[in-house]
């Protein structure tokens, strides 16, 4: 009888999952997919609110791509209860459905704080296509649109919202904004830049009430005047879907929302069941300390290292690098790895005429961390965005460029030539060995 | 050439001065086993084009840059007019860059990716590392 491989999630990590299984076994397995959406790309919302690309372009899986990777499909139905002992899933329609291994990748959703009036009209978050297509229906060109939150998420649909015509204003809880994502002197480069562009930002904002005043929207603060909006949407963070699993024996820490606790291939402590993505709890490649990652390049690397396990692979994953990247009206800010280090050797450099700043930090001869900011016009941007990946990723000893790149944080290209950074990590594949184009297996099996 | 355009910024061959740029050598994409570019995109628009080299589809890219901080390389970049990522796709089996240069510094083989730079790097900066350490 054929393995039968049950994905829980159509997020990024089930869908690499379902990938790799066919890469590997050309089709000789059975897999069932269970969804409480159909596939699409999270990421790639925002450029559908901008208008620049069709809702149809959301989609990362159709009926007809799943038909030919010969997946069985429960969309629309949610994971109710696993009960590992008997290895099955019982969905939110009562049906059960065994399986000989299975992934979880239930991913995360948008998390609401605790306001009167935040479940309220015109108030939406941005996480689904639901949500998506909430807020495109409500900002129209003149609309006045407050984002409560200034994090990642807000930021990454902050150039589709004034693409719409909206008047946008950001308020923030911390006193500086994109808290997580940069450090202080990177977020006052990034305020100015977005204050020159006409974006209205309110940081250490604490919100109390929203109200709901003739079709219009009154936000309240702590401190400070109220705020009128057409349009709220909170990007205030997200939580991970594992209420679920409670009860089950799967091993989750913080009740949930620290991730379900994994081995180095992905598997709980129920050997025949794996977690991956937002709920998956793996090594930081950096520092070694077991975390959550919850950004597209981790549920992608997870759910290929699953797939390639469930298949049959004896696969250990490396671990996860942090890294975040944004572009918020023609300025790139993007971060890696350990960037908020008190114990680190920190090198900074600032050009605050072009909008330029460099982080640098370094533990021994070790990059261990990096933030780098500047205009997305300035050809060496993007350039040095992905040495600086390479130098934080294959960790290579730059004990001899250190003082070199003390003095000049931006003159990272000659420190990674020279440092044969290339050599270091041609060998390194996720699948041990080379990646597939992502067009359908050819020889899949039916 | 992959742009389309005569714009010497917009290249996906980079030459990189070394000593005081005295010296320069030219720099791009190794078409790497991992294709760090092609395993990040969320909608599969970096493929494997008949010369072996990854390629962004154009119709397909939204533009999010997940690619050029996966690519640990440098090589990935994004035009700011189209906006669309591109890298070099080796122009489908004939670079025009090997076919333009005078002096054979760039040529076309078929081989392993390999850090064609590190040796020449090493030794380019030996001088400028000594001075400062001294």
């Amino acid at each position: 009888m054929p393995t039968r491989h049950l994905i829980i999630g159509a997020g990024t990590a089930g869908l690499n999952a379902i990938r790799t299984i066919r890469e590997e076994d050309g089709g000789a397995s059975e897999i069932t997919l269970v969804s409480a959406e159909r596939p699409y790309s999270r990421m790639v919302l925002p450029y559908y609110l901008g208008k620049t690309i069709a809702e149809s372009h959301v989609f990362t899986a159709t009926p007809a791509s799943l038909a030919a990777w010969n997946v069985k499909t429960h969309i629309g139905r949610r994971a109710a209860k696993l009960d590992p002992s008997q290895r099955a899933l019982t969905l939110d329609d009562g049906a059960k459905l065994e399986y000989d291994d299975c992934l979880i990748a239930t991913g995360s959703r948008a998390a609401k704080p605790p306001v009167p009036g935040a479940d309220g009209p015109g108030v939406h978050c941005f996480w689904t296509l639901d949500e998506a297509r909430a807020v495109i229906a409500g900002v129209t060109p003149g609309s006045r649109v407050v984002m409560v939150g200034a994090g990642f998420i807000a930021f990454t649909i902050l150039n589709a919202i004034l693409s719409r015509g909206a008047k946008l204003t950001i308020v923030e809880v911390a006193p500086r904004i994109l808290p997580r994502m940069v450090d202080a002197a990177c977020a006052e480069i990034v305020q100015h830049w977005l204050e020159r562009h006409g974006v209205t930002l309110r940081t250490g904002a604490t919100l109390t009430k929203i109200e709901d005043k003739g079709g219009a929207r009154k936000l309240h603060f702590k401190k400070g005047a109220p705020l009128t909006a057409d349009v709220v949407i909170m990007a205030t963070g997200i939580r991970t879907n594992l209420e679920w699993l409670r009860g089950s024996g799967i091993e989750l820490a913080d009740d949930g929302q620290g991730g379900i606790l994994v081995d180095d291939h992905l598997r709980t402590n129920v050997k025949s069941v794996y977690a991956a993505g937002d709920v998956a709890r793996t090594r930081n490649l950096v520092t070694g300390a077991a975390e959550v990652h919850a950004i597209e390049p981790t549920a992608q690397e997870h759910g290929r290292v699953v797939g390639a396990n469930m298949a049959g692979r004896d696969l250990a994953y490396r671990g996860s690098l942090l890294m975040n990247i944004v572009e918020v009206c023609h300025l790139d800010v993007a971060s890696f790895g350990q960037w908020d280090d008190p114990k680190a050797d920190v090198y900074t450099a600032v050009r605050p005429a072009q909008s330029q700043y460099r982080k640098l930090l370094f533990h021994g001869g070790r990059l261990t961390g990096a933030m780098i900011c500047g205009p997305a016009n300035d050809i060496w941007t993007t350039n040095d965005v992905g040495m600086l990946k390479g130098l934080v990723y294959s960790g290579v000893d730059l004990s001899a460029w250190k003082a070199h790149l003390k003095k000049n944080p931006f003159d990272v290209k000659p420190a990674f030539m020279a440092t044969r950074t290339t050599a270091a990590l041609l060998p390194q594949t996720i699948l041990g060995r080379p990646s597939r184009s992502p067009e359908l297996p050819q020889t899949v099996v039916k | 050439m992959q742009t389309g355009t005569f714009q010497p910024s917009k290249s996906v061959i980079r030459v990189s001065p070394f000593e005081g740029y005295t010296s320069y050598a030219p720099y791009t994409c190794t078409q790497c086993a991992e294709g760090w570019c092609m395993t990040a995109c969320p909608v599969g628009a970096i493929r494997i084009n008949a010369a072996g080299a990854k390629d962004v589809v154009d119709d397909t890219c939204v533009g999010c840059k997940l690619c050029t901080i996966a690519c640990p390389y440098g090589t990935m970049f994004y035009d700011a007019d189209t906006l669309k990522a591109y890298k070099c796709n080796l122009c489908e089996g004939a670079p025009a860059c090997a076919e333009a240069c005078p002096t054979q510094a760039i040529t076309f083989e078929e081989t392993a990716p390999a850090d064609w730079l590190g040796d020449f790097a090493v030794e380019r900066t030996a001088q400028v590392l000594a001075r400062e350490v001294a």
